[in-house]
């Protein structure tokens, strides 16, 4: 945390390699997060790029006392947010609960159902998480990736999507409950 | 026995995000509960999954390729006028206080610059010696009305006395307080028309 106060405070007095160090430093986890947000490499790629380079543009912005990380994918959020509403993709409201008809999730009973353990291997269960995670609500999937594949705190992603950590929770257990779902049904 | 968690919990209990207290009634219900076992195994087979997803691969020379399309560094411009006014400040009030703690005139100091500095500076050593001496004149009439001023109030203060004084504070602070009123009540007025 720091060390990208340092680096920050480096890129904004000119140097351009504290910032390469930077890009290197979350290249991976912001493409990982875009990926799995966009579904294909290679415009996962490009908005890695359009981010860092906003990331780089308002700098000045960014205060100290937070955690750049978070600052950084507040950043790719409002991309993704931007480019869906370009394209018109349907969102899901905060504030409305997930009903997505066979799928809707059902948080009071506890549903052992058809074990997807029994069903797969964890390498295939990997790759059916990969496949049921496009399917599901944008809104869900990215507080999912953000929790798992970027590994950030609940109060992270809550800071991040400007959510209540309730909320946030409820989010995370509703996506992962879908992905059961779609597993099983699978 | 105790009701069954929510599912919710389960994920909360994997991850190590739920409470001690939460947590130990949990593990207590799951002793006695097969429904509840299994919904638990189940889930951390999907949570080792969820956690071990693997990342997207980066090109090598995608941080090369970020750093080529930025734009040229927006450094900060140091702004000159601060350092500027500071530096002429304090040479100023360098200045001022040698003058009135020993008595040498500025333009002595000055000379005496211009000579450790030697030949650069005593190209606009005149033009600087005539701008200071005609400040040292300035200065020096400051100081002499000041001086004038304080002298003639210590006198005025001696020819009225201690009653005198107060009574010229008195009347002072009374004219004061009139037109403090006066002013509030004259807007007062203006607001209200």
């Amino acid at each position: 945390m720091t060390e990208d106060r340092q680096l920050v405070s480096k890129a904004l007095k000119g140097d351009r390699k504290a910032f390469e160090m930077i890009v290197r430093k979350y290249e991976q986890p912001l493409t990982s997060y875009l990926g799995r947000m966009t579904g294909e490499r290679e415009a996962a790629l490009d908005f890695a790029q359009e981010v860092f380079l906003t990331a780089y543009c308002s700098l000045a912005s960014y205060r100290p006392a937070f955690k750049f990380s978070t600052w950084l994918f507040k950043i790719a959020s409002n991309h993704m947010i931007d480019h869906w509403r370009k394209k018109k993709l349907p969102t899901v409201s905060i504030d409305q609960p997930i009903d997505d008809g066979e799928d809707a999730v059902m948080p009071q009973i506890a549903d052992p159902g058809p074990s997807v353990a029994r069903k797969f291997e964890l390498a295939e269960i990997r790759k059916k998480i990969e496949q049921a995670l496009a399917t599901i609500p944008a809104a869900l999937r990215e507080l999912f990736v953000l929790r798992h594949v970027n590994e950030f705190s609940y109060e992270e992603i809550a800071d991040i999507k400007g959510l209540p950590v309730g909320t946030v929770k409820n989010r995370v257990f509703q996506a992962k409950e879908l992905l059961r779902r779609r597993m099983e049904g699978s | 026995m105790t009701t069954c968690p929510r599912p919710e919990n389960l994920y909360l209990y994997l991850e190590g995000e739920l409470g001690p207290y939460d947590a130990a009634k949990l593990e207590e219900h799951i002793e006695g509960c097969a429904a509840c076992r299994d919904a638990l195994a189940e889930r951390r087979v999907l949570h080792e999954a969820f956690t071990s997803l693997s990342p997207f691969e980066v090109p090598d020379d995608f941080a090369r390729s970020v750093m080529d399309n930025l734009p040229e560094p927006a450094v900060r411009k140091a702004g000159w006028l601060a350092p500027l006014i500071a530096a002429v400040s304090a040479l100023s009030v360098g200045l001022l206080g040698f003058n009135l703690f020993t008595g040498t005139s500025v333009l002595e100091v000055l000379v005496a610059v211009n000579g450790f500095f030697g030949s650069a500076l005593a190209r606009v050593a005149p033009l600087l010696a005539k701008t200071l001496k005609l400040l040292n004149v300035l200065l020096d009439v400051a100081v002499d009305l000041v001086r004038l001023g304080f002298t003639g109030l210590v006198t005025f203060s001696r020819v009225l006395g201690p009653q005198g004084i107060a009574l010229v504070f008195g009347l002072g602070a009374l004219l004061t307080i009139l037109a403090v009123f006066g002013a509030r009540r004259f807007l007062h007025e203006g607001e209200h028309s």
